[in-house]
């Protein structure tokens, strides 16, 4: 009798404890335990975020991060609410959306200065120099999604409707692009573009990319989240979290650091070709570090309050939620 | 039972509600992780007219979905409830097609049926059939040896009598089998218009959930529950109509 309620007591503090906050247990060594919820499945998106905790730099910073992925059902914000997550990664209308409904988030960092959301086409088919060039050409759009509001803000800035272009509601799969029923298809030019470039390269096709940026639309990819709170009362834990986490993704996109950080991408994104994530390697160096000068991490504050803007006119949110005051660069 | 069926689902999403409510409030959460009343009520009057056509658009599928996969398990069943090589391979091939993860069959599915009317109905039917097939395996494996004695004893016996009075003698296991079945129906919709449709509740719900808005997940799980309850409710009438008249039939 006495094992057996010995035993349901180890079972009941088992659950208890998965339902302890994160950071709440200190680890080993004294070490501050953290929490780090992503956006996505482990893929070169999140290179510098793996590089970081892979190469020691949290270590250094006397910090036990566990990076967790995320995934289409994850929401980083609300994790930091629940109290599941210390520091999370999340796109710019994820936060807007969040402060509209009176969610307490600060934004760390802008890892992306470029989104990577862009339209694959093939040149050889269909020429997109302009906007308008997508007038009568049939694009694939993620309804509720990213792009939807990326390509209306696109027709709209150069007068055109959507009546204009034949809209193709996108699945998750790229096969209506592969058949040509779509002119163009809403890719993540860094981690799905050089997969479907090879591909198609394969089958004796050329393809290019429409990249809204070039054309005046800015629209914030992921960046480095955590909660008021966090960021009041911790604000040593963390200043050594950004620092620490930003050495990392400047390591991983130093051309001498390349083999490593293959080496890193390759023990978490097991099913992509070696060929492919040197691609998607390089191809994500240009999106996080466009420009030397530049650091991994700088706000390019006119993006955000275009991408506030943007929503505001789209009505996904009622009213100005002053993005520009949550920026926090640590 | 209709009116009863309405209320008990009320009362059920009411305490769910209640409980998300007393979590909000006792955190402190904000309207972003779990929305207030005045703005699951503003999303209600905003969407229900959206929403409701889009329920009723799932719950057809659903209805076809449902006829196509109790057609298909009454076929199975009666032919797998033999213990021959056949009926034992109709078994093996029924389970094994059920033992693949819709996610993965889908793709599949798309590219042969593109992602109109027929994937979703399709879908549908698959997750739906297999636990009325289960049922109707159990049902017709099993002889109803006092009233199938004396029709084997006198040389009477064929397989469509046979299936006939096992299905008689368990009318009321196989109603109430077949309006269960309408929640995995409808369920089976859902998943097959979340996956990649685009139109029904299903593609209402990936929406919101891309725009993160769980009032309207709340409003569109509201708008199904009470559907369903419904639906349910005639089900079980008609069953119960059924029963009576093979009573008086009797």
């Amino acid at each position: 009798m006495k094992k057996i309620w010995t035993g349901f007591l180890f079972v009941i503090l088992l659950t208890a404890a998965q339902f302890l906050p994160a950071g709440l247990l200190a680890a080993e060594g004294g070490k501050e335990q953290l929490t780090y919820r992503l956006k996505w499945l482990f893929n070169v998106s999140v290179m510098g975020d793996l590089y970081a905790g892979e190469m020691g730099f949290f270590e250094g910073a006397n910090l036990d991060v566990t990076v967790k992925e995320g995934g289409p059902e994850r929401d980083a914000i609300r994790e930091l609410e629940l109290g599941y997550a210390d520091f999370g990664v999340a796109s710019a209308d994820q936060v807007i959306r969040a402060l509209s409904k009176g969610s307490p988030v600060v934004v760390l960092a802008q890892l992306f200065q470029v989104n990577p959301l862009q339209w694959i086409y093939r040149p050889d088919r269909v020429e997109i120099t302009q906007v308008k060039d997508l007038k009568a050409k049939t694009v694939g759009v993620t309804f509720g999604g990213n792009d939807e509001t990326i390509m209306r803000t696109l027709l709209a800035s150069q007068g055109l409707s959507e009546g204009d272009v034949r809209i193709y509601s996108v699945r998750y799969d790229y096969t209506p692009f592969y058949r040509r029923k779509a002119d163009l298809w809403p890719v993540y030019v860094n981690s799905q573009g050089p997969i479907i470039s090879w591909k198609l390269k394969r089958a004796g096709e050329r393809v290019a990319f429409f990249d809204p940026s070039a054309h005046g639309v800015k629209f914030v990819a992921n960046s480095v989240v955590t909660s008021v709170r966090m960021a009041r009362e911790h604000p040593d834990t963390v200043k050594r979290f950004m620092q620490a986490l930003l050495q990392g993704w400047e390591a991983a996109f130093k051309p001498e650091n390349s083999k490593a950080a293959l080496e890193v991408l390759s023990k978490y994104d097991r099913d992509t070709p070696r060929p492919i994530l040197e691609k998607q390697l390089a191809m994500t160096r240009k999106l996080v570090k466009p420009d030397d000068s530049v650091d991994i991490g700088t706000f390019d504050r006119e993006a955000w309050q275009q991408t506030e803007r943007i929503m505001l006119e789209q009505q996904q949110i009622k009213a100005p939620v002053g993005v520009d005051k949550v920026l926090i660069q640590f | 039972m209709l009116p009863r069926r309405i209320y008990q689902f009320l009362i059920i999403f009411l305490l769910g509600i209640a409980v998300l409510f007393a979590v909000k409030y006792l955190f402190g959460l904000s309207d972003y992780v779990i929305p207030s009343p005045a703005d699951l009520r503003d999303t209600l009057a905003a969407v229900y007219k959206h929403y409701g056509a889009d329920v009723a658009s799932t719950l057809s599928v659903a209805i076809i979905g449902q006829v196509v996969s109790i057609f298909l398990a009454l076929m199975v069943g009666i032919l797998g409830r033999q213990t021959t090589w056949f009926g034992s391979f109709i078994k093996v091939a029924a389970y094994n097609v059920q033992a693949y993860p819709i996610v993965a069959i889908a793709p599949i599915i798309f590219i042969l049926f593109g992602d109109g009317f027929f994937s979703r109905l399709l879908i549908a039917a698959m997750i739906c059939y297999f636990p009325i097939l289960l049922s109707v395996l159990g049902i017709m494996s099993e002889p109803v040896k006092e009233i199938e004695h004396f029709y084997r004893v006198t040389g009477r016996m064929r397989w469509q009598l046979e299936v006939k009075i096992r299905a008689f003698e368990n009318l009321n296991k196989l109603t109430t089998v077949i309006s269960g079945s309408a929640t995995l129906a409808m369920a089976g919709t859902i998943v097959a218009e979340f996956i990649a449709a685009n139109a029904g509740i299903g593609y209402s719900i990936r929406i919101a959930l891309y725009q993160s808005d769980l009032s309207k997940i709340l409003v569109a799980l509201f708008l199904i529950g009470i559907t369903l309850a419904i639906y349910q409710g005639l089900l079980e009438a008609a069953g119960r109509m059924i029963g009576k008249g093979v009573t008086v039939t009797r």
